[in-house]
């Protein structure tokens, strides 16, 4: 009964609603608006509710006025990282992992006693023919209040975890002066700065290794003064206090403190795409080593002057060129003690070196390519008074081949013509390596 | 009595930033374009992104680094777009006003709703950015509130100017407001288009028209040869109305389609500056609306 009701009223609802077409159709649109005033509405509270859900869990945010309510200053509406937030908060973490495969033109015990007699005893560990794993590099960073800024690097080898650095430097100081310190890598040079995992190539250049060690100088305890004076043009004046460690400048076992740094960096852009950067650098400090050579050790003075040019070019996104290179001095003199013999002898010993690299980037691809020399101007090594001569000169010559598929992930391709052993014996090295990186996104420093 | 004078002495210190002038520094010129419309002879202003740049992919340059030492106040895009290079132009810049949570950190973002915000993300999507599409700048709503947050954070720190930057904001808001009605007379209204980046979703949003496909099958990462050969066939079957693409991107790809499919390749400045025509955000804003039409 009542189905036939609900049956009569539905034909007779039709038939007027084909009688009157345009009262349904008004009808229609009131709906219309209807159901769109009402999802606005809807969406209207979605967006409310996001906002809420953004402010939620933030403790330190203040007042959560909705974002973009004219009254909120701008860093007190939302929660503000060290880049004015981000979604990989407080700390910032990330993850490099840099491995390679190695294969050589010598036999292994070669490779792994190849050193440059008159520079460094110090073989280049960690290459053996095949699979390598170089490390898992693992970089912590974050605000620690407005006033310090905290860095870690943490290097994870096979043989375990190593502290490369951990610092605090400074934000708030005026007049543009900074202060880092900790244990950081310091400012002498420009390679020294960097991280393995930004290097151009699989290794440092000749000269690095010859004066500083297969890493440059390293990670040092100390403290750091810079100052960039408001002038027309950019200048980083800096001085450096260490504990003094390193083993082919220091003294590794930090007793005999301290080794003092100083540098300027200055910089132009030249025209619209290209930048140019130069500087000395300057350091000094005690020596007590045993890398001069085997079975000795030397106790005196070390002194090291650089002088750093880098060029690049990018006039789009697809390409970029890069020039760069670095010169290095090395003075040291002081007594050289024979371990076997138990005899010193007075040594002195003031030698050069200097790479130069370029890299040209076309999209994702990138050309690299190197030269390395050691005893470019000078080469002077007096034991006793006796100068010494150690064989050929030493040169390296390098090329290498990048695909970065994103900025994330790294592989290369390398080729060493190595003949720096003084002896002759060339090594013709090939690296393959892949350097990938996960976690919050690092900062590229010029 | 030596308390006081101490305390005055800071006072005095902390006070006397006098202003001839304000200088701020812009990431982006679009930004920069704002700020000197709210600004106008009371403010200098740098904006470190060149217009042929990638602003992806900007290196913290020595001069960039100098620029923000020198500024009063730093004005930036936010959702980490600048993160490759923000962050180390702010710790290098041994600048205490520009730092995160003072009045000289201007986060433009804090005043604009977010689109795209992804619920999870992880980088095997490719460049996502997590907190949301970064390229809000097309978007008039939202512009409006970063020109209102400009004025008070520039009365913030030159409160005897308060009034001028007020009158500045009213005078530009009025100029926004009717131009808009000029481009939503517009019509692209179910308009469909392939764009090259997520770089349009907001005009999207605002004009009614659908990106219904991407150049890039994820965001930063280049097309494959086989992409390419089903986004050729999707562009067939669904007739877009062109492919977008802005000028710093090499237009290799969108060329390439577009000589397959014949549809037109249509180039959107990205930013101020980056052609003749788009001298402020307003001429910008003019210039794409005109090339989408």
């Amino acid at each position: 009964m009542r189905i036939r009701a609900l049956c009569v009223l539905f034909f007779t609802l039709i038939l007027f609603s084909n009688a009157f077409p345009e009262d349904i159709e008004t009808r229609i649109k009131t709906l219309e608006e209807i159901t769109r005033q009402q999802s606005e509405k809807m969406s209207e509270h979605r967006k409310f509710i996001d906002e809420l859900k953004g402010t939620l869990g933030t403790p330190d945010s203040k007042v959560p006025a909705p974002a973009g309510s004219g009254a909120s200053a701008p860093g007190t509406s939302k929660v503000t990282g060290l880049f004015g937030g981000s979604a990989f908060t407080n700390p910032n973490i990330s993850l490099v992992v840099n491995t390679f495969f190695y294969s050589s033109s010598r036999k292994q015990d070669e490779v792994d006693k190849r050193t440059i007699p008159g520079f460094t005893n110090l073989a280049q560990d960690g290459r053996t023919k095949g699979f390598n794993f170089e490390s898992a590099e693992l970089f912590i960073f974050a605000p620690v209040d407005p006033y310090f800024n905290l860095h870690a690097n943490i290097p994870v080898t096979e043989e375990g975890a190593e502290l490369e650095e951990a610092y605090f430097i400074t934000t708030s100081l005026p007049a543009g002066f900074q202060v880092k310190g900790g244990k950081f890598k310091g400012g002498f040079g420009r390679i020294n700065g960097q991280h393995p995992h930004a290097w151009d190539f699989v290794d440092v250049p000749l000269n690095y290794r010859a004066f500083m060690g297969p890493e440059g100088i390293g990670g040092e305890k100390g403290v750091q003064l810079t100052y960039l004076p408001p002038i027309p043009f950019y200048l980083q004046l800096g001085i450096e206090v260490f504990q003094g460690q390193n083993e082919l400048l220091f003294d590794p076992d930090g007793k005999s403190p301290y080794g003092f740094t100083a540098f300027a960096k200055t910089s132009f852009d030249v025209g619209e795409n290209s930048t140019l950067l130069f500087g000395p650098s300057f350091l000094t400090g005690k020596a007590k080593i045993t890398t001069v050579a085997d079975d000795t050790f030397f106790s005196g003075t070390s002194d090291l002057y650089g002088f750093e040019l880098v060029y690049k070019w990018k006039p789009s996104r697809s390409r970029s060129f890069l020039f760069q290179s670095e010169y290095l001095y090395r003075r040291q003199s002081g007594d050289l003690t024979d371990l076997l013999s138990e005899s010193a002898n007075p040594l002195k010993r003031a030698q050069d070196g200097a790479y130069f690299q370029a890299l040209y980037q076309w999209e994702r691809w990138r050309f690299g390519a190197r030269y390395d020399v050691l005893d470019l101007f000078k080469k002077d090594f007096e034991l006793a008074g006796v100068p010494q001569d150690f064989g050929k000169q030493p040169w390296r010559a390098t090329g290498a081949l990048e695909f970065n598929p994103t900025e994330f992930s790294r592989l290369r391709l390398q080729y060493n013509r190595d003949d720096s052993a003084r002896n002759g014996q060339v090594n013709n090295e090939l690296f393959f390596q892949v350097l990938l990186g996960i976690g919050a996104h690092a900062a590229h420093a010029f | 009595m030596r308390k006081i004078a101490c305390l005055t002495f800071l006072l005095i210190c902390a006070a006397t930033p006098a202003f001839a002038m304000i200088k701020g520094v812009a990431t982006l010129q679009w930004i920069g374009s704002i700020a000197r419309e709210i600004g106008k002879d009371k403010i200098e202003i740098t904006a470190l992104v060149k217009p042929n740049q990638d602003p992806h992919m900007i290196e913290a340059k020595p001069s960039m680094i100098l620029a923000v030492r020198k500024a009063d106040i730093l004005f930036y895009n936010g959702l980490d777009l600048e993160i490759g290079y923000l962050p180390v132009l702010i710790e290098s810049s041994r600048n205490p006003k520009i730092q995160p949570g003072r009045p000289g950190n201007f986060d433009c973002s804090h005043f604009v709703t977010v689109l795209e915000k992804p619920v999870s993300v992880d980088r095997s999507m490719g460049d996502v950015h997590p907190l949301g599409n970064p390229h809000y700048h097309y978007s008039v709503k939202n512009i409006l509130k970063i020109s209102e947050g400009m004025a008070d954070a520039l009365s913030k720190l030159d409160p005897a100017n308060a009034g001028f930057y007020k009158a500045n904001l009213a005078a530009f808001q009025e100029k926004a407001n009717k131009k808009q009605a000029q481009w939503r007379a517009v019509s692209l209204k179910g308009k469909r288009f392939i764009a090259c980046h997520k770089y349009f979703e907001y005009l999207a949003n605002d004009y009614g028209f659908r990106i219904v496909a991407y150049v890039e099958p994820k965001p930063g990462i280049p097309p494959s040869a086989g992409y390419l050969e089903k986004l050729i066939e999707t562009i067939r079957q669904t007739k877009p109305d062109g492919i977008l693409t802005t000028p710093y991107f090499a237009r290799r790809e969108e060329d390439f389609l577009s000589r397959k499919t014949g549809i037109k390749v249509i180039v959107v400045p990205h930013d101020v500056g980056t052609t003749a025509v788009a001298k402020d955000w307003f001429s910008l804003m003019d210039q794409v609306l005109s090339s989408l039409e």
